[in-house]
């Protein structure tokens, strides 16, 4: 038998893992109150987020955990039990759905600091929604098609998924200023029908709920559909990358226009070279920058931090070739790189 | 029971593990606290249903793939027809309960009759419940909202025992499941018929056993637990999402099948040892939740790894055994 030799091995290599557990456990059992940021999946955007997080928390001092959901509803509720019963103290969180977190949110508001951001679920007892007014940033998304094909055209929408809020406003904006309807953020289309107006046609939404490869195969699909698409309109962060991709590859790139949302690096280096028009930038990173701030003052019991309305607006900007060298330094320098 | 002692094991370590790494540091009682046990428990009640489930299937060698999309198709449909189309709930919760049984006895008769590979028949499943789901769904979330309270209760609900702690419903409901397939394999000569055509269909059909309908019913009781835990998934979670919903859980429920002592090649299986199986996923999945949230994203990697040493180390010892018969 080897077993001495293994368990030597085997020696060699638990004990500093068991080391680095235990000080880890030392590290995190502290006095220090804990706090965590919640996401509603995993994706560049949210490492943005994570920045900000982790930026605001090392100014405070505080101890502030950043966990990313990837098996959706089920996961992000038992992410959010398992945080209460490590006794965090306040929690910032995108619901997937908040309609029917109600419950759920609730209970979490109950035994810490409760509140939303990027996508906001107004009917539970969160203190407050950090995020952005994703009804006029589709709005401004909007613009951006507009500038792009000033003779009107036909326009397919490209979007993660349609259950949350802040997707369903974005898209809804878009629509509504194509159509030149007026400002209503209630409205809903229902997906899938040609919506026509009088110089704008949209085609229609399609989803791939985060599936990079099923966002591409859209764009592939809607070019073989309808050979004469105007403008493709990339709704979540990795939609307009997945927009050039396919383009490229059917020798189409600068010919049919893409109006984009979010600051994908291929986003941002399509914009430079002439082949995006432009994109609308939430700032996540102030996602996560506020919502630790927030956490700190609320958990203090500064309510001083909270507006009437409920609602911390960071507002959109729409970035385009002038402005996105300018944009991109900056964003560069945030992410550290 | 010889066959359960080194996952048992497995599961008391690290579970004793979780609570010193968790409790001991911090000064509190994190991971055995009441709520910490109870979320626990809930979770390894509806887990629990859909691996005995499996495990029913594998005892026959054969392989149920469709899990998730069963529970998938039951955890989206039973919201969308009660709160989206007004159906009356006692036909949606018939409907739940029948169609999984429909669904199970389809894959039981292409195995048998059509001689089809499990692997192809629910791979098949797999896709096509989940993309009928996405399809009626239009890809949209179904759920509860603030309704259905009293239903709600059969998987958030809890019998309090003391305070802070009390007993989940799932769990009693997980009890009586795991009797009932437990009395069934090892009190009924229909289990017996089962755990014998396992291990040899051949040997077991000459010996005049219907295997056909053995291996039928395999499956409709694995996909009626597949409903059934669709049902209480969404119960519990109050929405479910089409296109993620249930997603890899077969593969959770064969872990858990394969660590409790099944064998893939069939003849073998204990309820117990799917259920610590079970356990064990989600006190790792807890674990890390709790101890090492900073690298909640290497959950997968940490499961895989703990299966891949239950399952060497079970065969290492195995062989252990078979040395020591031969030598003695």
């Amino acid at each position: 038998m080897t077993s001495p030799r293994f368990l030597a091995v085997a020696a060699r290599f638990l004990v500093p893992v068991c080391l680095a557990f235990l000080s880890a456990c030392q590290k995190s059992g502290g006095g220090a109150q804990q706090f965590a940021f919640v996401t509603n999946g995993v994706d560049p955007f949210w490492t943005l987020a994570e920045q900000g997080a982790k930026a605001a928390a090392a100014r405070e001092g505080m101890d502030v955990k950043v966990l990313m959901p990837a098996g959706g509803a089920v996961e992000q509720k038992s992410m959010l039990e398992d945080l209460l019963t490590r006794g965090t103290a306040g929690i910032a969180v995108s619901p997937i759905d908040a309609a029917n977190q109600v419950g759920l949110l609730n209970e979490v508001a109950e035994r810490a600091i409760l509140i939303t951001h990027d996508s906001d679920a107004p009917a539970s007892n969160r203190q407050v929604f950090i995020g952005v007014n994703n009804y006029d940033a589709g709005r401004m998304c909007g613009q951006l098609v507009k500038e792009a094909l000033p003779q009107g055209g036909a326009v397919m929408i490209f979007i993660g998924r349609l259950e949350q809020d802040n997707s369903r406003l974005r898209r809804q904006g878009v629509i509504d200023e194509l159509l030149d309807r007026s400002h209503d953020p209630s409205r809903f289309d229902p997906p899938g029908g040609e919506i026509k107006g009088d110089r704008y046609t949209i085609l229609g939404t399609l989803t791939d709920n985060f599936d990079r490869a099923l966002a591409k195969a859209n764009v592939e699909d809607t070019l073989s559909r309808f050979p004469d698409v105007g403008c493709l309109v990339g709704l979540f962060a990795y939609n307009p990358p997945a927009i050039l991709e396919a383009l490229e590859q059917a020798g189409k790139i600068g010919k049919v226009k893409v109006a984009a949302f979010d600051e994908a690096e291929r986003t941002l280096q399509g914009i430079r070279d002439g082949q995006v028009q432009g994109t609308v930038v939430q700032n996540p990173y102030m996602y996560g920058f506020r919502s630790v701030e927030v956490l700190k003052a609320l958990a203090a019991g500064d309510r001083s931090v909270i507006p009437a309305d409920k609602f911390i607006n960071v507002p959109a900007r729409q970035i385009r070739k002038d402005t996105v060298d300018e944009f991109w330094k900056d964003l560069k320098s945030k992410l550290g790189k | 029971m010889k066959r359960i002692i080194g996952i048992a094991v497995l599961l008391l370590v690290v579970y004793l593990a979780t609570w010193i790494m968790a409790d001991a540091f911090s000064g509190r009682a994190v991971f055995m606290s009441g709520y910490n046990q109870e979320n626990l428990l809930r979770r390894i009640a509806l887990y629990g249903i859909l691996g005995i489930g499996v495990s029913l299937v594998i005892i026959t060698g054969g392989i149920d793939l469709s899990l998730g999309s069963v529970v998938c198709l039951v955890g989206v449909g039973v919201p969308w027809l009660a709160v989206g189309q007004g159906w009356p709930m006692p036909v949606v919760l018939l409907l739940a309960l029948v169609l999984p049984l429909a669904i199970g006895l389809g894959h039981g008769l292409l195995v048998t009759r059509l001689r089809l590979q499990p692997f192809i028949v629910t791979l098949c499943g797999l896709l096509i419940y989940r993309g009928v789901t996405r399809g009626f769904t239009q890809d949209q979330t179904a759920g509860f909202g603030n309704g259905f309270k009293a239903l709600r209760w059969l998987a958030n609900g809890e019998i309090p025992l003391f305070s802070g702690f009390g007993i989940p419903v799932p769990l009693l409901i997980l009890g009586v499941v795991a009797a009932l397939v437990a009395v069934f394999l090892n009190r009924t000569i229909y289990g017996r018929y089962l755990l014998a055509l396992g291990n040899s269909e051949e040997a077991a059909r000459f010996s005049g056993i219907q295997t056909d309908r053995m291996v039928i019913v395999a499956y409709v009781i694995c996909s009626f637990l597949a409903g059934l835990a669709g049902l209480l998934f969404v119960l519990d979670v109050n929405l479910a999402q089409p296109v993620d919903f249930g997603n890899f859980y077969e593969l959770f429920a064969i872990a858990a099948a394969v660590l409790g002592g099944c064998s893939l090649r069939g003849g073998t299986g204990t309820v117990l040892g799917v259920l610590a199986g079970t356990a064990l996923i989600q006190v790792l999945r807890n674990m890390i939740n709790l101890v090492f949230p900073a690298y909640q994203n290497m959950e997968y990697a940490v499961i895989g790894l703990v299966i891949l040493a239950g399952v060497v180390a079970d065969e290492l010892a195995k062989r252990a055994v078979a040395r020591q018969k031969a030598g003695s």
